[in-house]
């Protein structure tokens, strides 16, 4: 297919432009001065971003769906061939314009907002390594180009986390995420392999047409659609894997918009998506994951409602609408999850941003408790977040509005419980949410010292793009009851096959969206009450509170107890093992077997007295038993 | 006769250098037989051709001087020869005792090394393996550590006492032999043991290889030996010296005791993977960085030994790409616990830590170095790694979790090492200590260029292992 659609190789410069650019800014990370090394990154980022939409547009005029780039073959042995190659269909390239897209926003604000450090070259370089490794993850041909993007997104993960490593709290957390990734990532190496054996290809194209004449419930592919998902569960943190990205916070909070928000955790999302043949053939493994998301949702959401850092709030947000995305995925609507992941590209990365901005303000303050009376202050901050909360919270006709909606609505479809409780979930998002946002922006500044103030246009361009976006993002998927023709899910089609339709009668959705709009704004009028009104600060941490608003607030001690159940008992083996079986069992051992020469040693010296009449019976009676022994054979 | 020149280089440059007394001529002269070594194998690798030299020896025995060499022998004349050069270079503009007798003995020890990966009949390898451990154990005893004397004696011993049961073993095989008898390894092929005599017989010849690797339990040799030893004789140890019982395997145990492979197969598998647990999870606690190092390579090592034993073609080709791939690693990360030594004094971890801020490409070279033995992908470590836990799993699935746990553990421990070294606050006795200096980036660059090199493009090392896929393909059923 090489070469059938004219400019098409271009697509190579997509990943190589962050690549060229992570050299540059790594390898002269002492020369750069001022913000040369963000120019340069968000230039190489830029580009990416232009020649995708050329690409977009490239595909959409020629007639096919998509097309395939080969480099090299990287692994060939035996039966196994494995070419280093890229596949540039509408999925990779959705995901290829949201990834360079936020992302080149997110570059272009980090140059403000990193200003003035001393290791921001370093910054950029690892912030351009991640873009390449999360272009090549979803531009990956085969599982295991994939998986090359998948572990580097993973190290930058790490490295960004920990970036500021003087602090040993943000080394572990850095090392957390790295970990609990790795673990799912080792059900994912497993699903990979065991692809390879049942298809003996790792190619998307190769598996997905043998695959789409096997029977539903074929075991080998639950087995593979179950360790694949372990690996999308790690990456993105979804019960029991998602401790660590609420940790990973610690590290600079760009970092926490393009990574821990836009991009690197949807890319479980992706992968199930770019799966979905094989998904749909397990339906077992779906309702694994409906399980998962809608648990995740929920769970993650109750613990927002008493977080008081503004990034920890918002991670437990991430970690719940990922929780949504699974949700749509195992619902079979895995377009719809795509779609979410689209705006919720747009709204969770302008939320990081503008807690960047107001942490900017205060001084690296991120104690909402702290806040407060930011409205006036910071006015480009204040309209852009607000309108951020609201597409989060599916307020219409918000980005989010539409993605979520149509979630909901997928689940009423399949079953009303998953529907109430998706809804509920839904409900405590926007608590949390308006919570934040009362205190955040409302009231009087409760901060003293410091003269908050609105950041440098660098900054607040980027958040009023995404501003744009977060407000009518929703209208590249309109359903047909509001005059459109899900443009989103009909791009999708040739790429995911979505196992539920994707209308329903617009009665229904009438009625179920007029439901979901009364009660949020139920939900809204009631924060407004509890935070504006009566103007509640949420206690301070030591102050007493009711047995189950500590369990909120300490996460429901997940992290303790998997400290007590892991963390220590893995410390302790370690010791147990070298200090008792290594060296007082193993080596005593080696060291007997070695005495006992020793032994023999000494045993045969008292035969050596220097008694000569000794010598001469042993010398008589040796040489008798030599002639007996020589006579009887 | 190319491969008796490879073999004759560095021990008559070795007795050569004797005679000079001037530590950097020395120096200099050995790293040069070195490259030129490394050119030759080089060449050899393009066209395998002449690759076979043989020479009347002991006749009345049966016993002849002959060399060559196959793929196999190539990996691992290949990885010796391109780790020499470096192991030369880390002697470099530092303080040593008697430069030119311990440069002469790293020679006697590469053509030793060399010996025995191209001997083609048992006693000649037998008598390189022995030659090997004297250099060794006097570059362990006079430019060793701490306890040197107890330590060096110990590894001696115990090597010794394998090598005892191997000599037992070839004498044995050489009895069997028909006609005249012979060492020859195409003879000891072909011998029609019964099965009987092999399950008893696979021991007797692998003791030897399982303390060289070393297999659980036979390891205990190995921690402190890596602690206590020089930075070129760990380099030395680790690097090529593990790989000669996997060699040996290769070579001796599984084409001539194949149905007592088979019986033992899972029982050395299953002791591989607890090697590697076992070592994985010491690694996390180990305060010495060397220490530390030390156990993951014994837990990488017993990874490659259970990939060797599930007998696939996947396995086999991983494992042997990761011989290199290993061999480069380990001495790259051997080199750079040398270089935390020298700037801090210690590479006892608790007392280390923030060494980022004032050595910054320090850090990132050892990031990138032990990024590459958790095997990100990329590196070559990756690409081993992945054949090798395919290859279990097309034994069994639990093979490939146990032996997949080392992505998990590897993770565990190196960036917890990383962590406790490099990063967090400086301590205020490091203030003041130097990032890297030239001859650090010529040791560790090309180093982390083959680790990268062989993780993006690894085809041609396979297409160099095409042949050895036939030469198993007999054994595999």
């Amino acid at each position: 297919m090489v070469g059938t659609i004219p400019y098409i190789n271009l697509a190579l410069l997509v990943p190589a432009l962050p690549l060229l650019g992570f050299l540059v800014t790594g390898l002269g990370y002492k020369r750069f001065r001022h913000n040369q090394a963000g120019i340069i990154a968000s230039t190489a980022v830029g580009l990416s971003f232009l020649i995708s939409v050329l690409l977009f547009f490239v595909l959409r005029n020629s007639n096919q769906d998509a097309a395939t780039i080969t480099l090299f073959n990287w692994i060939s042995v035996g039966k196994m061939n494995i070419p280093f190659a890229f596949l540039i269909d509408h999925l990779s390239l959705t995901m290829t314009l949201i990834i360079t897209g936020v992302g080149t926003l997110i570059h272009i604000y980090s140059i403000g907002y990193m200003h003035g450090d001393d290791r921001v070259n370093s910054f950029f370089a690892q912030m351009n390594l991640f873009t390449f490794s999360m272009l090549l993850l979803v531009m990956g041909a085969n599982y295991l180009i994939l998986f090359i993007g998948w572990e580097g997104v993973g190290l930058c993960s790490y490295l960004l986390i920990g970036f500021w490593f003087k602090n040993p709290a943000y080394n572990y957390a850095a090392r957390k995420a790295f970990v609990m990734n790795r673990i799912g990532d080792l059900g994912f190496i497993l699903g990979i392999i065991l692809l390879f054996f049942t298809f003996h290809s790792v190619s998307f194209s190769e598996i997905f047409t043998q695959a789409s004449v096997l029977q539903v419930g074929t075991p080998v592919i639950t087995a593979i659609a179950l360790l694949l998902l372990i690996g999308a569960v790690g990456k993105s943190a979804q019960i029991p894997l998602f401790t660590w990205l609420p940790d990973a916070m610690a590290g600079p909070t760009p970092v926490s918009a393009l990574i821990h928000a836009a991009t690197m955790v949807t890319a479980g999302i992706y992968v199930i998506a770019r799966s979905s043949i094989l998904y749909n053939l397990s339906p077992f493994t779906l309702n694994v994951i409906i399980v998962l998301g809608l648990g995740t949702a929920i769970f993650a959401a109750i613990i927002g409602l008493k977080q008081n850092d503004i990034k920890k709030v918002l991670a437990y947000s991430t970690v719940s609408q990922l929780g949504y995305m699974f949700l749509a995925l195992g619902l079979g609507a895995y377009s719809t999850a795509v779609f979410h992941v689209t705006t919720h590209a747009f709204f969770k990365a302008l939320l990081f941003l503008g807690a960047g901005s107001i942490i900017h303000a205060l001084g690296g303050e991120q104690d909402i408790r702290k806040m407060g009376g930011l409205r006036k202050k910071m006015p480009v901050t204040y309209w852009t977040f607000l309108a951020a909360t609201l597409a989060i919270s599916g307020i219409p006709p918000f980005s989010g509005f539409f993605s979520k909606d149509m979630i909901l609505v997928k689940a009423f479809e399949q079953n009303i419980l998953i529907y109430v409780l998706a809804l509920f979930g839904a409900l405590l998002t926007c608590f949390y949410m308006f919570r934040l946002f009362y205190l955040v922006f409302y009231g009087e500044q409760r901060l003293a010292n410091v003269n908050a103030h609105e950041s440098p246009r660098v900054m607040t361009i980027p958040l009023i793009i995404l501003g744009f976006l977060s407000v009518f993002g929703g209208f590249l998927n309109l359903p047909s009851l509001f005059g459109g023709n899900l443009s989103f899910n009909q791009f999708m089609q040739s790429a995911v096959s979505s196992k539920i339709s994707d209308e329903i009668s617009h009665g229904t959705e009438i009625v179920l969206i007029l439901l979901s709009i009364s009660v949020l704004g139920l939900v809204i009028w009631y924060a407004y009450r509890i935070f504006i009104r009566k103007a509640i600060i949420p206690p301070g941490d030591s102050e007493p509170m009711s047995a189950i608003a500590r369990l909120v607030t300490n996460k429901f001690y997940i992290d303790e107890i998997y400290a007590f159940v892991f963390e220590k008992p893995f410390g302790s083996l370690s010791n147990f093992l070298f200090k008792t079986v290594e060296t007082n069992i193993l080596n005593p051992i080696v060291d007997s077997i070695g005495e006992l020469t020793d032994i023999m040693g000494t045993l045969t010296r008292r035969l050596q007295r220097g008694n000569m009449s000794f010598y001469f019976f042993a010398m008589v009676a040796g040489i008798l038993l030599f002639i007996i022994f020589t006579l009887t054979i | 006769m190319l491969i008796l020149i490879l073999l004759l280089i560095p021990i008559i440059t070795g007795l050569f250098l004797l005679a000079f007394r001037k530590a950097e001529i020395v120096r200099y002269i050995a790293l040069g037989s070195s490259i030129i070594n490394l050119l030759i194998t080089l060449a050899i690798a393009f066209d395998p051709s002449s690759s076979s030299y043989s020479l009347n020896w002991i006749n009345f025995m049966g016993i002849s001087f002959s060399l060559g060499m196959d793929s196999i022998s190539l990996i691992m004349v290949l990885l010796t020869n391109l780790l020499f050069p470096f192991i030369l270079l880390a002697g470099f503009n530092r303080e040593q005792r008697n430069v030119h007798l311990l440069n002469f003995l790293i020679l006697f020890t590469q053509s030793a090394l060399l010996g025995v990966f191209m001997a083609q009949n048992a006693f000649l390898f037998y008598v390189f393996w022995e030659l090997a451990l004297i250099p060794v154990y006097f570059i362990l005893l006079i430019w060793g550590g701490d306890g040197k004397r107890t330590i060096t004696f110990k590894f001696f011993i115990y090597t010794l006492t394998g090598s005892l049961f191997l000599l037992f073993g070839i004498i044995y095989l050489y009895q069997l032999t028909p006609g005249v008898h012979t060492t020859d390894f195409t003879v000891f092929n072909q011998l029609q043991i019964p099965e009987a005599t092999q399950i008893w017989l696979f021991w007797i010849l692998f003791i030897a290889f399982a303390i060289k690797m070393p297999l659980f339990p036979f390891h205990t040799w190995q921690p402190p030996t890596y602690k206590m030893a020089s930075t070129q004789g760990v380099m030395i140890l680790a690097g090529v010296m593990t790989k000669m019982g996997i060699y040996g395997v290769l070579r001796f145990l599984l084409p001539v005791v194949p149905l007592g492979v088979l019986f033992w197969q899972n029982t050395v598998i299953i002791l591989s993977l607890i090697g590697v647990i076992y070592a994985s999870v010491i690694a996390f606690r180990k305060a010495n960085l060397k220490m530390m190092i030390a156990f993951s390579s014994m837990a990488h090592i017993s990874l490659m030994v259970a990939a060797m034993f599930v007998l696939n073609q996947y396995a086999l080709q991983g494992l042997l790409f990761q011989v290199l791939s290993h061999g480069v690693t380990i001495v790259a990360l051997f080199y750079v616990s040398c270089l935390v030594k020298e700037k801090t004094g210690t590479t006892e971890m608790p007392q280390l830590g923030g060494l980022k801020l004032n050595a910054p490409n320090l850090a990132i070279l050892f990031l990138i170095i032990l990024l590459g033995s958790i095997a990100l992908p990329l590196t070559a470590g990756f690409v081993g790694e992945f054949l090798m836990i395919a290859g279990l799993f097309q034994q069994s699935v639990w093979f490939a979790v146990f032996g997949g746990m080392t992505m998990i553990l590897g993770a565990i421990y190196m960036l917890y090492a990383y962590q406790r070294v490099m990063l967090g606050n400086q301590k205020t006795a490091f203030e003041h200590i130097d990032d890297l200096i030239s001859l650090d980036y010529l040791i560790l660059i090309p180093l982390i260029a083959i680790i990268l090199v062989l993780g993006i493009y690894p085809q041609p090392i396979f297409d160099l292992l095409k042949p050895v896929t036939e030469i198993f393909s007999g054994l595999t059923h």
